[in-house]
């Protein structure tokens, strides 16, 4: 049985993984259709780790993001967060762990929009135990001049920061980005990306960005494309390119 | 079926538990209708072919004692179509096994045929043999108040002998349809009783052969100048054998009391059902307006397609005369059966031999038309802001929801607010028509129970102050004739009796200018404890000057106040006319009453036996004795107790009433729950998405249940207040409404109304709160992320 992906192997020997799935397999049925998003998928992920999870649509990619920010669990397989089984204790162990240790950025932000910038950050921050100021969070981001605006007074680019910015806010243990840049322009994903670039370099978050656009996968420390439920490729980059000077 | 109606089914099944809600308070306004217009048209049919029937007369007047000869110049009493005299008599009756004293009236029917007016309808039985003496006909509520039979016997007690009587039928009459004893309010069957026997053996019994002392009459028509003439001509015709005052069919007292009762089933029978139908309205157009809106770009596909703005506008003002067409459906059948129920409880109290069940149709279809109407015009409201658009641009999702800082943030206290209470403010501000017609939805909920309850609470306020108050003594006894007051000394010798005040009631008709009213004028001691007047603050009222004191009601009607001169005519012993001045006006609240000083109106009727009845207090251990040693003794006309008015009401104002607030408490939790719910599930609707972002990023189910029931709280919390002062208004109101000289319902809401008026509303809020909870738990988690909106 293959134990591990090379780079997986790689790191193991440095700390144990925040991540690692082992044979994951995830079956929907579609009416009277069974569709196999994953078909057995084993896969690490380390502390500040910049990963890019790389494929076309229906390649399991979401499946595999939704199953590790905790909103699904697999239908066979093992998956551990820190050493610990994320399927066992139902909802609302799921809940808890999504509210103390995963940040989300979804690809159409998702932000409330009766809530300003500022608010839409303090939703989490109340909840969270150690969390970083609003104001600090969206600095952090580049929107320290927006704070009091609501969604409907931004560009997407900014919403999205928004939500990078209450996403990490919380201090999460990992960053889960589904698509960040699929609704945006050319200039304002490199702006969005160059914030994801910034909170993994400043404060160290594992970030995985799923995405179908390869041109992000130069930004990454680690690059796993899937297709058909499967990892096809696992690759270390040797140099990741800065946000700023990818192009698409 | 057409693609389009196949999209309509499909769309109303979806939504399909507020479209039942929708539909149920509709149908609420369209029952209430059904029943208010059926009983009111089933009464006032089945009363009007009764009257026609049984030959109802027009005119009525008593006297002391007519020769029959002065029958032929009553009948030439110009107008006068047909002229039935009578002797009429009351009497203490001694019904077997029953120790309770019981009163009735006997009533003379002709030795041979039928009465030319106010004839009996035979229930059971036969009717009477003229040959034989001992033969009545009973009334029917009395006969099943004791479970009398035919061939079953009881005793009249005429001059303190007991006069048999068998009983051969059992029969009903138009003239006691309300059958009520003298000075009675309600109904009493068990202690008094309507009685029939034939003319000849009847008179022989109160020596009142070749005369009588009752007569009614029927005129050419009914216009009013000829009735008041008829009178007129009557009452002089009357006056020298001691007429009592003739009076017209609108004040015969039972015709009098239905009458009141088919009023007040018109007025109360539309206000509440228009309310129901003003709620609907507003839900149906809330969750049109909401479902046109999600629908955006379907709309915009179809117009793409070839689909005409009307086609289309069609298409959603069809969804809405489904939802009313079937709100209607159920309403008009459980219309039509609550009527049914009502009707049945009805005829316990009015009597009829016969029952036309009439529905009228266009009170009904007026009531659909107008519901369909207003779900139209809300239905193209909803669809005319999408149809406008071009179709490309409203495929486009709608431009993101602009939202401000509420004004309640903006006044300082936001910083106390936490984002989840940032969010629920915002939401409710960005529609603030739609939160207030929420909340006065829902207050109307609210102020309707507030009614129910409230009608009770006033009932128990009338009974506390009528009977503790007000009648304090435990029985009373009237006299035949008036007597000397060593009569009232002889009841007070009387074992078990604890205390005796004397009573007067003298017949007089007040007269002020061209108003008048045939009433008998109550004499009381002036430091009467057991029959006490009081004022609105039930403090009893001395009666010490000279002068009449009225009730309220009879001095409005007469339009008089205090200071004004009244005149008086007394119906009695010389029959004086006088001036007398109104010293004082009560609020009482039941029955219409004239009061006058004991020693004041003795010297107005100018006789020094005024007393014709008397109050005991007795001790309860000796009743039974007492009653029998009351009911032999001659000059006792019957005795009344306190307990069996008191039961009678209660039991009239728990039927009659209790019916009809079950059926509007019911409609209102139907109300609440109709509001409550639809304002649930279109927040659900608008916000899901947000709440499963909130879910994905770490909210638990109860965080997000706390936001969007929220919502719902602040609307309830806000509403409670408004319908308890809605319910307030509205009690006022219907208490006006119900106002007439049978009874005055005195405002009162207790606080324990206020309480359980307001638990209520809650917890429709927690039902629906519940049923809404259950959608978030399938709230879609992973579709959310994918999805726009």
């Amino acid at each position: 049985m293959n134990t591990a992906a090379p780079a997986a192997t790689a790191g193991s020997t440095r700390t144990p993984p925040v991540f690692a799935m082992r044979g994951v397999t995830k079956v929907y049925a579609m009416g009277e259709v069974e569709v196999h998003a994953l078909r057995g998928v084993d896969l690490d992920l380390h502390d500040g780790e910049f990963a890019v999870l790389l494929g076309p649509s229906g390649s399991g990619k979401s499946t595999l993001l939704n199953i590790l920010g905790g909103l699904d669990g697999p239908t066979d397989g093992l998956v551990t967060y820190r050493g610990r089984e994320l399927s066992l204790g139902g909802d609302r162990a799921l809940t808890r762990y999504r509210r103390r240790h995963v940040g989300f950025v979804f690809q159409f932000y998702n932000l409330i929009p009766s809530l300003t910038a500022r608010e839409n950050v303090a939703l989490v921050t109340e909840i969270a135990g150690d969390p970083i100021a609003p104001e600090d969070a969206l600095a952090l981001v580049g929107l320290k001049y927006r704070l009091d605006h609501f969604p409907s007074q931004m560009s997407g680019g900014e919403q999205q920061r928004v939500a990078i910015a209450r996403a990490i806010a919380k201090r999460p243990d990992v960053l889960l980005c589904d698509e960040p840049t699929g609704a945006l322009d050319i200039s304002t994903g490199i702006a969005v990306l160059g914030a994801l670039e910034k909170v993994n370099s400043e404060l160290g978050t594992t970030t995985a960005v799923i995405t179908h656009n390869a041109a992000i996968s130069a930004m990454a420390d680690r690059v796993i494309s899937l297709a058909d439920g499967l990892i096809t490729s696992d690759v270390r980059n040797s140099t990741k390119q800065p946000a700023a000077t990818i192009e698409w | 079926m057409r693609a389009l109606d196949r999209k309509l089914l499909r769309d109303l099944w979806n939504v399909r538990s507020q479209v039942l809600a929708i539909a149920l308070v509709v149908s609420s306004g369209v029952a209430l209708l059904v029943m208010a217009q059926g009983v009111f048209g089933s009464l006032l049919t089945t009363r009007d072919a009764y009257y026609a029937r049984y030959a109802f007369a027009d005119v009525f007047a008593g006297a002391k004692r007519v020769p029959n000869w002065v029958e032929q110049r009553i009948a030439a009493i110009p107008g006068v179509k047909q002229v039935q005299t009578r002797v009429v008599v009351s009497v203490s009756l001694d019904v077997p096994d029953v120790s309770d004293p019981v009163n009735g009236r006997l009533i003379s029917l002709p030795d041979r045929g039928r009465p030319a007016l106010n004839d009996v309808a035979l229930r059971r039985g036969r009717f009477l043999d003229p040959d034989r003496a001992e033969e009545a006909l009973v009334g029917e509520r009395f006969a099943e108040a004791h479970g009398l039979d035919l061939g079953d016997r009881l005793f009249a007690v005429i001059n303190g002998r007991r006069q048999p009587l068998e009983i051969v039928g059992v029969a009903l009459s138009p003239e006691y349809v309300y059958g009520i004893g003298p000075g009675e309010l309600f109904p009493d069957p068990k202690h008094f009783g309507f009685l029939w026997m034939t003319r000849r053996h009847l008179a022989t019994a109160f020596e009142m052969e070749g005369g009588f002392n009752d007569v009614a009459l029927t005129l050419a028509d009914r216009s009013p100048s000829l009735e008041r003439a008829a009178i007129v001509e009557l009452d002089a015709i009357l006056d020298p054998y001691g007429g009592l005052g003739a009076i017209p069919r609108a004040d015969q007292t039972s015709n009098w009391y239905l009458q009141n009762e088919l009023t007040q089933l018109q007025n109360m029978g539309l206000l509440i059902p228009l309310i129901f139908l003003a709620v609907a309205t507003f839900l149906l157009n809330v969750v049109l307006r909401r479902t046109v809106a999600v629908q955006r770009e379907q709309i915009a596909a179809l117009k793409a397609l070839g689909y005409s703005n009307l086609r289309l506008g069609v298409h959603y003002v069809q969804w809405a005369v489904v939802v009313v067409a079937l709100g209607a459906l159920i309403g008009i059948g459980a219309g039509l059966l609550l009527a049914e129920a009502m009707l049945g409880m009805y005829m316990e109290y009015f009597r009829f031999p016969l029952l036309v069940y009439k529905v009228s149709a266009s009170g009904i279809l007026i009531a659909v038309g107008v519901s369909l109407a207003a779900a139209t015009v809300g239905a193209l409201g909803a669809v005319r802001s999408v149809v406008s658009l071009p179709p490309a641009e409203a495929m486009r999702p709608a431009t993101p929801e602009t939202f401000r800082v509420s004004l309640f943030e903006r006044l300082g206290a936001r910083r106390w607010l936490s984002q989840p209470a940032r969010m629920v403010l915002r939401n409710l501000s960005r529609r603030p028509l739609r939160a207030v017609l929420s909340i006065v939805g829902i207050a109307f909920a609210g102020a309707i129970m507030v009614v129910g309850w409230a009608m009770m609470d006033s009932m128990d306020e009338l009974l506390e102050v009528q009977f503790n108050i007000i009648q304090r003594q435990d029985l009373s006894v009237s006299f035949f004739e008036p007597v000397e007051r060593s009569a009232v000394h002889e009841l007070a010798a009387l074992p078990g009796v604890l205390q005796v005040e004397p009573t007067g009631a003298v017949a007089a008709r007040l007269r002020n200018g061209h108003l008048q009213k045939q009433t008998a004028i109550q004499a009381l001691a002036p430091g009467a404890r057991l029959r006490r007047v009081v004022d609105i603050d039930y403090r009893a009222i001395r009666l010490d000057r000279p002068g009449l004191v009225l009730s309220t009601v009879l001095a409005d009607q007469l339009q008089v106040e205090p200071g004004d001169m009244l005149l008086v005519e007394v119906m009695e012993a010389a029959r004086p006319v006088r001036e007398v001045v109104l010293t004082d006006t009560v609020d009482d609240l039941l029955g219409v009453t004239a009061y006058m000083e004991q020693e004041s109106l003795q010297r107005l009727v100018r006789r020094d036996e005024a007393m014709n009845g008397a109050m005991l207090r007795i001790d309860r251990l000796a009743e039974e004795r007492l009653y029998g040693l009351l009911k032999a003794m001659p000059a006792v006309a019957g005795v009344t107790l306190r307990s069996a008015a008191l039961e009678s009401i209660r039991t009239y104002m728990l039927d009659n009433m209790s019916m009809m607030m079950s059926v509007n408490l019911f409609f209102a939790l139907i109300i609440a729950f109709g509001v409550i719910y639809n304002t649930a599930r279109i927040s659900l609707s608008e916000t899901s998405r947000e709440l499963a972002s909130l879910r994905v990023i770490g909210f638990t189910r109860a965080e997000i249940s706390s936001i969007l029931l929220g919502e719902l709280g602040v609307l309830t919390l806000a509403a409670i207040p408004l319908g308890l002062l809605l319910g307030y208004g509205m009690i006022t109101g219907v208490m006006s409404a119900f106002e007439s000289e049978l009874f005055r319902l005195p405002v009162v809401v207790e606080s324990s109304t206020f309480v359980v008026s307001a638990a209520a509303v809650l917890g429709s809020m927690a039902i629906s709160a519940w049923t809404v909870r259950r959608k978030l738990h399938d709230l879609d988690l992973v579709a959310v992320l994918k999805t726009r909106e």
